[in-house]
Formats: structure tokens, sequence, C-alpha cells
């Protein structure tokens, strides 16, 4: 492997990478070494136009871009001399000529590689006093993104994202010089699956989504790490709170599982932590307190069990591998049988939407979940988590316990409703599509009284009477459990899996 | 139109005799006998002769021609081709014109050469959009050459020695004469150069091993084979040798094309051209083309080679002379020379999308008398952040005239300022 | 986009290792019907081949020989460089602004004449210079071009 030097500092890098390649594949871009980017980005292809990665390579007379020179066993390179500084402050300050400086009123600021690298390179605006190029402001590109043309420095990251992943096209640069002006063809739109990622792939405020635009400034967010749970492609997200509030998703890089990408329909879904839940229990469509509907449900399992009655446990794919396992506990608790899981599925895609529209299928199958029958005959209870069950399947149960996040079909028919807290509300783990079992966090807490799906099942567990109930759910000891029990975890659990999940075995 | 240069040498002999231009007329005039010299070759030797000859290239770069050739693989399992460069559209060039109009068999006679020399299969003349008849020409030219077994299978009865040659239009875009923009365009894309590397000979046109040559180029290449390397370097300089086609334009009593050694004195050129024109003192000179910094008429003694006009803080270019008077307001020719690298700048490098356009408004407030101290220090820093720094040296070209206008030309910049108009009411319009 | 204009497409094509190597000669022809190349055209264009109508947009957009709006009959350009306008090239438009009316960049009311200025033609030493249609005319005065521009039809 090449040896390169950088800033006195050796490293060992990848044959065939470009140099800022290289170093972001160490991880250290950024972070170690400081190489200002804008047209270069990770997952496209290779621009070159910005001019900001110049650094100064021994033996060559010219600064160079570092996105396009191949690294060399031996090269030097500097990234911190004067010369370097100074074309930096050049490209800033060219940057700035026709930029407005409106942070102020532009919702970029506080995240915006312009305003971070004039203020690194201590470049605050431009000597020009001229007239600022006219521009277009606040434009539709399509139905999810606003297009501010002032701020746009033309670095492609949209252009070539649209034509490389989606491959769609719909973005070009027309005219040229300093007329150049992003744009779609006239009177077509952006309109793909994955249209957001312009606005986290553009480096200034020049493209936004409609849907984040002037809700809150993002210095009051927090970023926590999560997963979507849309697909079971288990893209991975930053969840941007404030307030008890998920005010967006972002992708967080996974090499594995989501590049630097995710969907507009998985990054909308935050909405839907909010939206249609089931915030109170019921007994027979009555609201009821949580506790009294639990007695219950507690009072019917001990009658099944009493009279030898049939008990079936139905699972989800939606659930938590922890929660899961809970279930699989409890089955074995109470003599019951368990009733698989349903999979709702949908159109799928080359790139990352799969076809299977729940993010822990996987999880279920390794757990030995199979898939549920089209009936499940006659029973005197079912256990019920999520609703993606067809009620019909469920037609001769006589008492239906739901354990569920949001209303539903079934939530109108079951007898028993308690509900749950969503993935956002707890932490956990889902096992994507190919196996990779990933983490999520608790993002934010609900108004109203629910609980982890797991710990809904152990107060079941308790108010029927059965024995070694009483501690309370943890996901962290029932993953543990799980990794004891279930080989294909063996050494996987919530204080494994890292930030990049872990394949199970 | 100019049908023959006022001074002609061995490229521009025939040039104002019609006959030249059909296969017949060529042949009776010692056309093809450089091809068959070279056919009589291997094609190393071919590629030994040129580099020998020392020929640079004619299209403002001056890189040695035959090292070029050189950088083909000699061995591809690919298609590989030539491009002509024939979209001159650097202001005060138009040799190239002259060539393609009056002798295409000449050009044609070149790229062949190379072709053998290089393995080329397939030529590509690009033209600019604006030069029609240069494109019939030379469409005419490939035509017979196609009927007369010229072009085709076994050229010239060379068994096994397969070429052809498509004359393509540009559009309108001085960019494409940077070799890679015209690559971009000719593959039917927007003429935006590409990062090197990869170079064209190893990744050209069409993805294939390329070498790109100006017109001129091609031109003298039948005269080296079938004269030899000893009689090519008799003329010229030692590091520049043949002859190039200087043409002269602006104020001088007879513009055109002059056909002379490299290292001939600009003095001695001026002086073909008749001098200034009106019997006007002499302000200042463009020695090789709009992309190259002005010098002063104390300087006009230099020899005209790139060796002697680096010394003086500027280059030979494509060899285009540009007079100006007495009368002649230098803010106005830096406003004129901004517009153009701004109206052309491709859009895709930050300093040159951003600068030459700074740079313009910063020369046309000047102009209008609006200027203040604080412009003289951009119009001396800008074109620093532009050079050498860009993925072609098309800012190179927008930042060096600006730079030779502040080096030799501050005083006409400082006197609009003082003024708050422009002094030089009798210079010519904006 | 005719049918005959689409054949000489397709003929274009043989000449390029790749078919988009045609694109702008096909232009040309797409643009021979109307004057300029519109929406609808282009949306064919990119059809044809195998490419994106964005893709066309821009290589219309980037060359200053493509138009994408409707043009006056005929075309007369200026060359505004420094070797015309050392020899009165600008002062030359200026009288011809005068003389139709129109400021360069516009098109004269009875859609006769676009007028514009352009960057060199290579014709500096025959300067200055007007281009009317694609055909030069080299050592102009302004005689001769009010001559010229009123005998278009």
């Amino acid at each position: 492997m090449p040896q390169i030097t950088i800033d006195g500092i050796e490293y060992e890098v990848d044959e065939g990478k470009t140099v800022l390649q290289a170093i972001d594949d160490l991880g250290l871009l950024m972070t170690e070494v400081d190489i200002p980017h804008y047209c270069w980005h990770p997952k496209l292809s290779i621009d070159g136009s910005c001019r900001l990665c110049q650094v100064e390579i021994e033996g060559m007379p010219k600064l160079q871009i570092a996105c396009n020179t191949a690294v060399r066993d031996g090269m030097v390179v500097r990234t911190r001399n004067e010369r370097v500084e100074q074309a930096r402050q050049g490209v800033m300050e060219l940057l700035l000529v026709n930029h407005p400086l409106d942070c102020p009123i532009c919702d970029q600021a506080g995240e915006c590689k312009l305003q971070d690298y004039a203020f690194d390179y201590g470049v605050k605006h431009a000597r020009s006093d001229e007239p600022r190029r006219p521009a277009k402001k606040a434009t539709s590109l399509g139905p999810t993104i606003l297009f501010d043309q002032e701020r746009c420095i033309l670095c492609r990251r949209c252009v070539r994202f649209c034509r490389e992943i989606p491959k769609t096209g719909e973005l070009g640069v027309f005219e040229r010089g300093d007329e150049s002006l992003l744009e779609v063809f006239p009177g077509s739109e952006l309109d793909n699956d994955y249209s957001m990622n312009v606005a986290d792939l553009c480096p200034v405020g020049a493209l936004t989504t409609k849907d984040f635009r002037f809700k809150i400034r993002v210095w009051f967010l927090d970023d926590v790490d999560s997963v979507c749970n849309q697909c079971s492609n288990g893209c991975n997200v930053s969840a941007s709170l404030s307030n008890n509030r998920v005010y967006r998703y972002v992708p967080r890089r996974n090499d594995a599982v989501n590049d630097t990408w995710m969907c507009d329909s998985g990054r909308l879904s935050y909405k839907t932590i909010a939206e249609g839940r089931l915030e109170r229990a019921r007994v027979r469509g009555k609201p009821t307190e949580y506790r009294s509907a639990m007695k219950a449900a507690g009072a019917a399992l001990r009658a099944a069990r009493e009279t030898g009655g049939r008990i079936v446990c139905v699972a989800s794919p939606f659930t938590p591998n922890e929660d899961l396992f809970v279930l699989r506990e409890l089955i074995e608790a109470l003599g019951g049988e368990s009733g698989g899981f349903t999979v709702p599925t949908g159109a799928a895609d080359e790139i990352l939407i799969k076809a299977e529209k729940a993010p822990n299928a996987a999880g279920a199958r390794a757990l030995g979940f199979a898939e549920s029958p089209a009936a499940l005959g006659p029973a005197a209870v079912a256990i019920v988590l999520g609703h993606s069950t067809p009620a019909a399947a469920l037609a001769q149960v006589e008492l239906r316990i739901l354990i569920d996040t949001h209303e539903s079909e079934l939530a109108a028919d079951a007898q028993i409703v308690l509900p749950a807290r969503s993935f956002a509300e707890r932490e956990g783990s889902f096992t994507n599509h190919a196996g990779r079992v990933q983490r999520f966090a608790a993002l934010v807490e609900p108004h109203f009284e629910a609980w982890a799906e797991g710990e809904v099942l152990r107060q079941l567990a308790a108010a029927a009477g059965l024995e070694g109930w009483a501690a309370r759910f943890d996901p962290r000891a029932a993953g543990k459990r799980l990794a004891e029990s279930v080989p294909a975890f063996a050494g996987i659990d919530l204080d494994t899996v890292g930030d990049q999940g872990l394949e199970l075995q | 139109m100019i049908t023959a240069p006022h001074v002609t040498g061995y490229l521009s002999e025939h040039y104002g005799d019609d006959a030249y231009r059909t296969v017949a007329g060529y042949e009776a005039r010692g056309g093809f006998a450089g091809l068959s010299q070279a056919l009589a070759m291997q094609p190393q030797e071919v590629i030994e002769t040129v580099k020998s000859s020392g020929l640079r290239g004619r299209g403002g770069a001056g890189f040695t021609t035959g090292l070029k050739w050189s950088f083909m693989p000699e061995r591809s399992d690919r298609v590989k081709v030539l491009v002509c460069n024939a979209d001159e559209s650097e202001p005060g060039s138009f040799k190239d014109r002259l060539i393609m109009e009056r002798a295409p068999l000449q050009v044609l006679e070149g790229i062949l050469i190379a072709a053998w020399a290089t393995g080329a299969e397939r030529t590509f003349i690009y033209v600019r959009g604006e030069y029609q008849i240069c494109i019939a020409r030379l469409e005419e030219a490939v035509a017979e050459c196609r009927e007369r077994g010229y072009l085709g299978a076994n050229v010239a009865n060379k068994r096994g020695f397969a070429h052809d040659v498509v004359v393509h239009s540009g559009a309108g875009a001085y960019i494409c004469g940077e070799e890679t923009g015209l690559l971009e365009s000719l593959e039917g894309k927007k003429g935006q150069p590409r990062n090197k590397p990869p170079f064209p000979a190893q990744h050209g046109a069409f993805g294939l091993p390329t070498t790109v040559n100006n017109v001129e180029t091609f031109a003298h290449v039948p005269f080296i084979l079938e004269r030899g390397v000893d009689w090519f370097r008799q003329s010229g300089t030692e590091k520049s040798p043949g002859t190039t086609l200087f043409g002269v334009s602006g104020h001088v009593e007879r513009p055109g094309l002059f056909e002379l050694p490299l290292g001939t004195p600009l003095s001695e050129i001026l002086d073909l051209a008749g001098g200034v024109a009106g019997g006007r003192a002499l302000k200042a000179v463009i020695p090789g083309g709009m992309s190259m910094p002005v010098i002063s008429p104390s300087e006009i003694g230099v020899r005209m080679a790139e060796e002697f006009l680096s010394e003086i803080g500027t280059h030979l270019g494509t060899g285009g002379v540009m007079v100006m008077d007495e009368t002649t307001c230098m803010v106005r020719v830096a406003c004129v020379i901004s517009y153009f690298f701004r109206d052309e700048s491709c859009g895709q490098c930050t300093q040159c999308r951003e600068g030459t356009a700074w740079i313009h408004k910063v020369c046309e407030r000047i102009e209008r008398g609006r200027g203040s101290a604080a412009d003289l220090e951009v119009l001396a820093d800008v074109p620093g952040l532009m050079e050498g720094q860009t993925i072609c040296a098309f800012a190179d070209a927008a930042a060096w005239p600006i730079q030779g206008l502040m080096r030799r030309f501050r005083p006409d910049f400082e006197a609009h300022i003082q003024a708050e108009k422009c002094p030089f009411p009798g210079s010519f319009e904006l | 986009m005719q049918a005959a204009t689409r054949e000489k497409i397709d003929s274009l094509f043989e000449r390029y290792p790749q078919k988009r190597g045609a694109l702008l000669p096909a232009l040309y022809l797409v643009q021979a019907e109307q004057g300029f190349v519109d929406q609808v055209q282009a949306r064919e264009v990119a059809q044809l081949f195998e490419i994106t109508p964005v893709e066309v947009w821009e290589v219309l957009t980037f060359y200053n020989m493509f138009y994408t709006t409707p043009q006056g009959r005929h075309q007369v350009y200026f060359c505004a460089n420094l070797p015309c306008s050392l020899r009165g090239g600008r002062s030359l438009l200026k009288t011809v602004e005068a003389h139709l009316g129109i400021h360069a960049g516009q098109t004269t009311p009875d859609g006769r004449i676009t007028l514009g200025h352009e960057e060199c033609l290579g014709s500096c030493g025959t300067a200055p210079i007007m281009r009317v249609d694609g055909s030069y005319h080299e050592n102009l005065d302004a005689e001769a071009a009010r001559r010229i521009i009123d005998a278009l039809e």
C-alpha cells in the first residue's frame, strides 16, 4: 500500500485512489486533514471545478486539486502553507463576489459550507461593489425542492446526483460563463424518488426542501442517530430534534447500506412519528386507563390458560429484534403458539427502495417467526403486534389483544388495544434485508402513556400471572439474552453494533 | 477575403492559385510528395523525423509535435484517432482560415502522414462553425481524396493503411479551441475542458487514444517529410524552426498575413505591414493573439519566437500581432479583452467564471470614470487568483492580458480615475 | 421534426464512434427548419439520441450559434473584438443600430433582421467585418453595410 505524507504525517492509503478519496476512506477528512471542498463528494463522479481542494504536491510546480490527483507511494502533500491558504482565500473571495450574503434570512445558515469556509479561511466578503448577477429567487424546481439561484455556486453536485444515482437527469447547467444557470428542462420538474438528496448535497443555501424550509434554525436542532423504518433497506438517518419533536431526517452515511442517500418517502416518514397514533388504551372500543386494559387482557389470558384455550401470538416486521425475542419468550411461557408475521409489500427499485415495506422482516425470520398463514384458525386469544396482519386472518379468534403504535383497521376491530411506543420513542435494533442489525436511539418521548412492545408483553405476562416477569423490559438486557440464545445474533447486541450496524452471523 | 499572404514562403507559395485546391493541381505543385516519402518509411521513423525537425505546434502552446505523436500508444486494441483543431478563435488570428480556404489538401496530407506515423484510423477536423467556406473547401477536398484513393482503404496504394476524415462543425464557443473542450464538443457535449489526467493520448475523443494538432501544424508536416529535417531547420530559430503565418491587424497600413521565419523581429513584421496607419505613433502591440500580454513600443525589436518573447513577459501564442496607435485608450482595450473572456468562459471553474466577470465589470466602471484606487488593486490581484489554478489554460489567457496592461499601461488606468472620465476622446469607439 | 431532417440525422450517426457525436450537426439540421430549436424539437432530438432533454438544452444554450427563440429572417452580426474595434467595428454597429432602429440582440419589428455582435470571426486582416447569414462581408464601411442590409428581403 502506498505511503503518503500529508503535512509531515505519514499515512498508508489504498492504491488507485485520489488524495481526497484516500483521506476520506481513512475517516480523516475535515477532522485531521483539512482539505475544504465543494464539488467533490465521496459518492459522485469527480468534477474538479470548484478548485477549493488545491494542495501543494512536492515536485509539481502548480497546486493540484486533491480530488483528482492520484496517490503515489512517497507523495508529499502540503495543505497548510501560505500558497495553499492564498489559493483557498482566492476561491472563497471569488465565490463571494456574486453571493448575496443573506445568511440572516437563509435557511442553510448554520450548516452552510460557504459560511463555514469563509469563516475558516478568513474571507468574509469579496472586495467587490459591483452589482451582483441578476438571479431568480426561491423558484420551485419540483414538488420537493426550492432553488435560490443567487446562492448557487455551480458545484454541480445536484446535477451529477440526478444523472448518476436515480439516473433521471432532470438538472442541468444552461448558458455558460458567469451566466451559467442551474435549471430543469423548460416546463419539466425535478421529480424523482430521491429528489430531496440534492438539498443535502447542496453545500450552500441554493437548494432547500419545501418540507424543512423555514421550520426552525438548525442551531436549535440536536442530531441523533436512527434508522428509517419504511422498508427493509434500513437507511441510516440522523434525526434532527428540538422540543421533543423530530423536524427532519437526513441520511447518515453508511457505505454498506445507503451510502449518503435516502428516498424521499423515507425522509418524510418522520411525520408518522407524530401522526395517526394510538394514544389511549381501549377495551371493546372504549378508551380506558392503561392499567384497566392490561387487567382485562391478563384476565382473558388467565382464563384461556385455565380452560386450555388456544393462545396465538402474532409478530410484526415493525417490531424491533429485542421485543420480538421477548415475544418468543412469552410464547414459551404462556404455552402459546406463534402466529407468524405478515410483511406489507410495494414497489422496489435497484437503488435503495425495497419491496418489503417494514424494517425488521429479516429480524423476525432470524428469530424463527414464519410468514403468517392466510387464516390463523380458531383461537381463544390472540396477542397481535402491529397491524400488518390482515383482519381476515384473525376472524376466528375470540379475543384479540392488539399492541400497536398507530390507528388501523385492526385497532378498530380488536377488543383490547394497548398503545405501544414507536421505534422513535425507545431504543432498539432492526435487521435489514441483508441481515445487518442496526441500532436506533430514542428520539422523543410520547405525550401519552405507551410502552415499548417488549414492556407491554412483560406486563401482559405479569397480568396473566406468569412467574419471573417482574423486571421491567430493558432492550439492552433483552438484546443480550437474544445474542446468547439465537446463534445468528451471537455477539451482536446494542452495545456492539455501533453506528454502522453488524451483519448477522 | 484574403487569398494569399502579403509575404509568402514554402507553405503559402501556391495559396493564390485556385488549382492548388484540386488533387491534380496540388500534385502538380509538389503536393503528396511528403506523403509518399512518409509511406516509404516505418511509422516510428516518421515520428523521429518530425521530432528531430523540432516542429512546434502552431496552435498557441508551441508543444513539440513529434513528441506529442510519440505519446500515442504504439499498440492499442482500440481505434486511434487524430483531431485537427480548426477552431481558430483567438482574436487576432486568421491564418488557419486562409490555409483551409486555399490549401485544404496541405492539411489533409499532413493528417495522412500523422495517421501513418501514429496508426490512427480516423481524423475529425473540428472547424469553428462560422468558417463555412473552410468547411465547404475541406469537404470538397475530402471527397476528392476519397475518389482518388488518398482516403479510404489502402491510402495512396499503401496496402493496409486505411484512413478516413470527418469534417465536423463547431457551433460558436472559443473554449472549443482548448484541446479537451474540443473533444467534449466533438462528443456532442458542452465544450467544457476535462480534468487531466487522463490525457488525450490515453483517453481522448470518444475515449479513444487521440492526438490533437492545429491546422497549420499539419500543413508544415508534408514539407518536412519531402524536403528533410536539415532543410526545415534552415528557417526559423534553433528552438523554433520553420516559418509561420503571422497575422497583423489593427492600426497598420497593410493588415494581413505574412509568412516569415520564426524569430523574425517584430519591428520587421510591422514594417512589412506598412507601419502604423496614417503615420501615427505606435502605442502598444499584442504579439501573439489576444491571450498574450501587451508590449510597449520600446520592445518591438524582440524576435518573434517563444524563447525571446517569454523573456520579456509575453508569448508567441498564435502569432496574431495586434497593433494599437497613439490614440488608443488602453482601458477600452481592457474592456474589449475582458468582455471577450467573460463571454467565452465555459463557466466550470470558480476562478474563471467569477474572475472574468469581475474584471470586466471593474474595467467598464473605470472607463466610465467611476473607478477608484481600490479597483486598481483588484485588477492587480484578481488575475493572480485565476492564473494557473483552473482545469484549463483559459483562465491564464484571461489573466495575462490584464496583467500585461497593468504592468505596462497602468498610467492609462490612473488617468481615468483622476479625470473621472476617459481621457482619450480620439480612441476607437467602445 | 420533419421526416427529411430525421433521415439526414440518421445518416450522420455512422460518422462517429458514438451516436452522440452527431448531436451538433443534428442540431444544425433541426435549427434549419425554423431558425431556432424549440422545446418540442429538443425533446425529439433527446429521444433520438437517447439522452435527456436537459442535456440537449445544455448544449443548445452553451453555443452561440444555436438559438432557442425565434430569430429574424436574416442574421446580421458584427465582430466586436479588438482587431475589428480598432478599425471601427463597433462604430459601424452603432450606425447600423441607428439605421435599423434596434439594438444588438434585438430583431426588427417586421421580423426581417436580428442584429448582434459576436466574438472574433477570423477576419482581423480584413476588419471590420459583418456576418450576414453565414456570409462574411469584410473591409466594410458604413455605406457598404447599409447597402447590404437594405438589400435583405
